[in-house]
């Protein structure tokens, strides 16, 4: 990206006769997205952190909202808190996998010009044109017994007998990991073609190996899309419905199944919130440490 | 083709491509395939199609898909582009405050703010329905079509609109003439990309259309949970040459308009009234 100090510079000079008129008339171009997320997110965000508190009446249906931290006491069940472990697991893995595997492919789109680049790039976001569910069920096709991987991996002799991947975590892994790719690639591909090819081109001059140019050159300076790559891919899947629903078949429940289990088949919804409030806490984990990380990143480079 | 790669690189990125289409390949092959197991070559068939396009509820819900996906794209970019044109000229705090909106609305897993719009909209006992739903891609989908559009309006310089406000143009005229045509090309990607998110959203969906309301994303699923059932497949097919084509068209519109946009843009605006 082109950092051109002098729009700025004029933005700043020009506040008192900017184009779109002064004053009170001009906030109100803010309104629409503001009162948009105070009444349709934080107001269900508020309503959803008092019935996690509640209590459903079992006979009435009614919540009552007294002070009662049953709810979350109730998460303590070996059930949930597997569910839990799966998921945050499943999720990290999933995101490890997808920065191993989209480096090297983010890294070549990144040597790419013109038009060449440009076909690459579009045909990484294309998977993202075809139906999410269809696709996620091909997955089935490809991985049952007798399918086109295990006939694959018995002509290579990987592997002998039945496959026995389908409905298993690995199968819901193989989900996650194959819809989020390009999430990964894209991110990873604008911090790496930013880099100005000079520094590695002096790092090789001043005698660095290939090798040694990119882990002390390219990598640093790529770790902010590191960061956002790890963050579009790792939240998502934590809270990924469909995925375990096709590929898990019923047995390789995620997190979010299990909310969603509480609000249309047991109906129990103040557990339900209690459920989604700790997602919502487990994820914000996640983004405080990725966050840190991130200005840690931007204090080097 | 690919330049100044170790080979095992380049290789590498040939074998994920090979991954990533793998299962499309598979959807369109059984999308012709006549065995009804779909665990074989059964033969050349175009009955699934036939059956999908017979579908009463496959039509029903393909529609009640297209108006979400319309309704919810359009006020989204409207009043993302609104609220990236306030915050060029914001105060710092409050250009923070929309930053972290926008982040927070992108980043919540889906399945939270579902079941929250679920439980508010029960509770105050409106109906859900194809408007629920609508109200809930907009809040994620402004939110996407808000970083295309300041991340377009960063890169913009301001002088040309100072130009035609000083040459006498009202701001509506501002917007019209010079702001608008500057920020076609971003307002077109939140359009097509928030088109895309919404179409193929499952669990907003799923939680806010309760039985007044499916889309088609939510009866695939309900159809693959059920059995083995291959017009699936020539759902998909279908519904990705539909968005193919569509963004097929959205690329020579947007360059032929660009050709002429670059020389139209030097051209002072008709300040006249």
């Amino acid at each position: 990206m082109t950092e051109d100090p002098a729009p700025r510079a004029s933005a700043a000079g020009s506040r008192r006769r900017s184009p779109w008129g002064r004053g009170s008339s001009r906030q109100l171009l803010a309104l629409p997205t503001f009162g948009w997320t105070l009444l349709f997110f934080v107001a269900p965000l508020s309503i959803l952190l008092l019935y996690s508190f509640g209590q459903m009446n079992l006979i009435t249906f009614d919540v009552n909202f007294g002070w009662t931290l049953d709810n979350y006491r109730q998460l303590n069940q070996s059930l949930y808190v597997h569910t839990v472990v799966r998921s945050v697991l499943l999720s990290l893995g999933a995101t490890l996998g997808c920065l191993v595997i989209g480096y090297p492919v983010a890294y070549t789109l990144s040597k790419q010009q013109g038009r060449i680049q440009t076909l690459l790039l579009i045909g990484v976001m294309i998977p993202f044109w075809t139906s999410f569910v269809v696709r996620t069920y091909a997955w089935v096709n490809l991985l049952q017994n007798g399918g086109p991987v295990e006939n694959v991996l018995h002509a290579l002799h990987l592997s002998h007998g039945s496959l026995n991947v389908l409905y298993s975590p690995t199968a819901v892994w193989i989900g996650i990991l194959y819809s989020y790719l390009p999430l990964m690639i894209l991110p990873l591909f604008v911090s790496l073609e930013r880099i100005d090819p000079g520094l590695t081109h002096a790092a090789s001059d001043l005698g660095a190996s290939g090798l040694r140019a990119f882990r002390r050159v390219t990598l640093p300076l790529s770790m902010p899309g590191v960061i956002a790559g790890c963050i579009l891919v790792g939240v998502p899947a934590t809270g990924e419905y469909v995925i375990p629903s096709i590929l898990g078949g019923g047995k390789t429940l995620m997190y979010g199944n299990v909310i969603a289990d509480q609000f249309f088949q047991v109906g129990d919804y103040p557990f339900g919130a209690a459920l989604a409030m700790t997602m919502m806490a487990v994820v914000t984990l996640f983004l405080v440490v990725a966050r840190s990380g991130l200005s840690r990143v931007e204090d080097v480079t | 083709m690919l330049r100044r790669l170790p080979s095992m690189v380049s290789a590498f990125t040939v074998l994920v491509f090979v991954f990533l289409y793998l299962p499309i390949v598979v959807v369109v092959i059984n999308s012709v395939n006549a065995d009804k197991f779909l665990v074989s070559w059964g033969g050349f068939t175009t009955k699934w199609y036939a059956k999908a396009l017979n579908d009463e509820r496959i039509r029903t819900d393909f529609i009640t898909s297209a108006k979400v996906a319309v309704a919810s794209s359009l006020i989204s970019v409207a009043i993302a582009v609104a609220a990236s044109l306030w915050a060029r000229n914001a105060r710092v705090w409050s250009r923070r405050a929309l930053d972290a909106t926008t982040y927070m609305r992108i980043v919540l897993p889906e399945v939270v703010l579902a079941t929250a719009l679920f439980i508010f909209i029960r509770r105050l006992h409106f109906q859900l329905g194809v408007t629920a739903i609508v109200i809930g891609h907009v809040v994620f989908n402004s939110a996407y079509a808000t970083v295309v559009i300041q991340a377009r309006l960063a890169t913009l310089p301001i002088s040309l609109e100072e130009a035609a406000t000083d040459l006498g143009a009202s701001p509506r005229r501002v917007f019209q003439r010079v702001t608008f045509p500057l920020l076609a090309p971003a307002i077109l990607v939140a359009v097509l990309l928030t088109l895309s998110f919404s179409f193929d959203d499952v669990v907003s969906s799923l939680f806010l259309g309760g039985t007044n309301a499916e889309t088609l994303p939510v009866l695939l699923l309900g159809l693959i949970r059920i059995s083995v059932t291959p017009e699936v497949n020539a759902i998909a097919v279908g519904v990705m040459l539909i968005t193919l084509i569509t963004f097929a068209c959205a690329a020579v519109v947007a360059t032929v308009r660009g050709s002429i946009g670059v020389r139209s843009t030097p051209q002072a605006p008709d300040v006249e009234e």
